[in-house]
């Protein structure tokens, strides 16, 4: 069950990082949340972002020109 | 070597390296504003040390081609005796500031229109235009009065340019040679060591071979400016990559086509277009995006000036000055590249807190 979702579709990058951290404040530990975004850049980024906090990143899935990432809160 | 000849050169050798530039900047993510934001949103350094990376590969093969006579880098802009330390800090927090709001500097706008995004081609558009007219036009009447007021003239201090090693070396006394080649070893072996001492740093293939590439390509540009398409009859400007006032000139360059001449920093902005384009369609990441909302046309509008005449207003951008002018470790250039992390660093937390009120509480309650 996906807690928040966060549309970032459109956003270049530092700009989905940095809602992603934000909205991932509001996910209670153990909770997910799942970002759109369109930049392909953003698929290095999650990847990075994920390791660097030790959060999970669940899913990395792209559909067309639409990137889907699902991160579990881990702290 | 003809008239002719010498500007061929120069066009096809910078265009190859713009090509290289871009392909592998395209491949391996490099961005300087994005090593910057990693590095502050979540504690990730590893691409911030490929650029500190590309910096120190760019000293040591600036140095040796100096100290080997190959190449008189004291030719080079960045060590004019003619300080512009003010145009410096302003210009290079304008650029730091403004490269947060597009979400890329100079090159990785350039990079970002190669790979489709049409959001970085109004980028280059403003960032050109306001280039131009702060070099040129309107604004450089500003920028003129700003540089002669403010501008320190070394020649009167004694100084023969502004070489850091050189300038403290004729502060305390000793030989100014020595002194050089000893701040281009001390610099470039305390960037490979705060690279190379970070584990992730180590790991990351990708980052290594991004700030050996990028390093590389500016020692390319010495070699082809100072060396290859050295002419005595028809000087070409000693140069390498840089990504401000290059893209001003390839939009006048476009524009006057038929009157205009090729330089080096005109072929780098085409090449690096298009090595982007190509490494992005043979990778399929090629995507044409667009604008997100109006809050997203007015950042990026908004950026792109701020890149233009701070870049010009600083004598470079995150490459120009950051590799580029470090690689001469020039005084001046030094001063930009501080300005630019700094102006970066404050625009982060701009984005993050989303007002200036919120980004200077920001700054000082960290400390």
């Amino acid at each position: 069950m996906t807690n928040q979702v966060l549309d970032a579709k459109g956003l270049n990058c530092p700009l989905p990082i940095l809602k992603a951290k934000k909205a991932l404040k509001d996910v209670p530990v153990g909770g997910t949340l799942e970002v759109f975004a369109t930049d392909p850049g953003s698929v290095a980024d999650f990847e990075a972002f994920c390791r660097a906090t030790g959060n999970e990143l669940v899913e990395s899935t792209q559909d067309k020109d639409v990137y889907r990432y699902l991160i579990k809160r881990l702290n | 070597m003809g008239e002719l000849a010498a500007t061929t050169i120069v066009g096809i050798g910078g265009f190859t390296i713009g090509l290289v530039f871009g392909a592998v900047a395209q491949r391996t993510n490099f961005c300087t504003m994005g090593g910057l934001s990693d590095l502050v949103l979540m504690g990730d350094g590893r691409r911030l040390r490929a650029w500190v990376l590309a910096t120190a590969v760019a000293i040591i093969g600036t140095h040796a081609l100096h100290f080997s006579g190959a190449i008189d880098v004291n030719k080079a802009i960045y060590l004019s005796t003619n300080l512009g330390w003010l145009g410096a800090i302003i210009g290079g927090a304008m650029f730091g500031f403004g490269m947060t709001l597009t979400g890329g500097c100079g090159s990785k706008t350039l990079v970002r229109l190669g790979a489709g995004n049409l959001k970085s081609l109004i980028v280059v558009l403003v960032l050109g235009s306001v280039a131009y007219m702060t070099l040129r036009g309107l604004f450089a009447l500003v920028r003129v009065q700003l540089e002669s007021a403010t501008n320190i003239d070394l020649k009167t201090h004694g100084l023969r340019n502004q070489n850091i090693g050189e300038m403290a070396a004729t502060v305390i006394g000793l030989p100014a040679g020595a002194a050089r080649a000893a701040a281009a070893v001390a610099v470039a072996a305390a960037f490979l060591i705060f690279c190379f001492k970070d584990a992730a740093f180590r790991r990351s293939p990708a980052n290594i071979a991004a700030g050996l590439v990028i390093g590389l390509t500016v020692i390319a540009g010495w070699v082809l400016t100072g060396i290859i398409a050295a002419d005595e009859f028809n000087p070409v400007p000693l140069a390498s990559v840089t990504f401000v006032a290059p893209v001003g000139e390839s939009l006048q360059y476009l524009m006057t086509f038929t009157g205009a001449t090729v330089n080096f920093g005109i072929a780098t902005v085409g090449g690096v277009i298009v090595g982007s384009f190509v490494m992005a369609v043979a990778t399929g990441t090629f995507q044409i995006e667009s604008f997100a909302d109006r809050s997203d046309l007015v950042r990026h509008l908004g950026g792109g000036a701020l890149m233009g005449a701070g870049g010009v207003m600083a004598l470079g951008c995150t490459i120009g000055q950051g590799v580029t002018g470090m690689s001469t470790l020039s005084l001046g250039s030094v001063i930009a590249w501080l300005s630019i992390l700094g102006g970066g660093y404050f625009g982060m937390k701009y984005l993050e807190e989303g007002s200036l009120g919120g980004a200077i509480r920001a700054v000082f309650a960290r400390g």
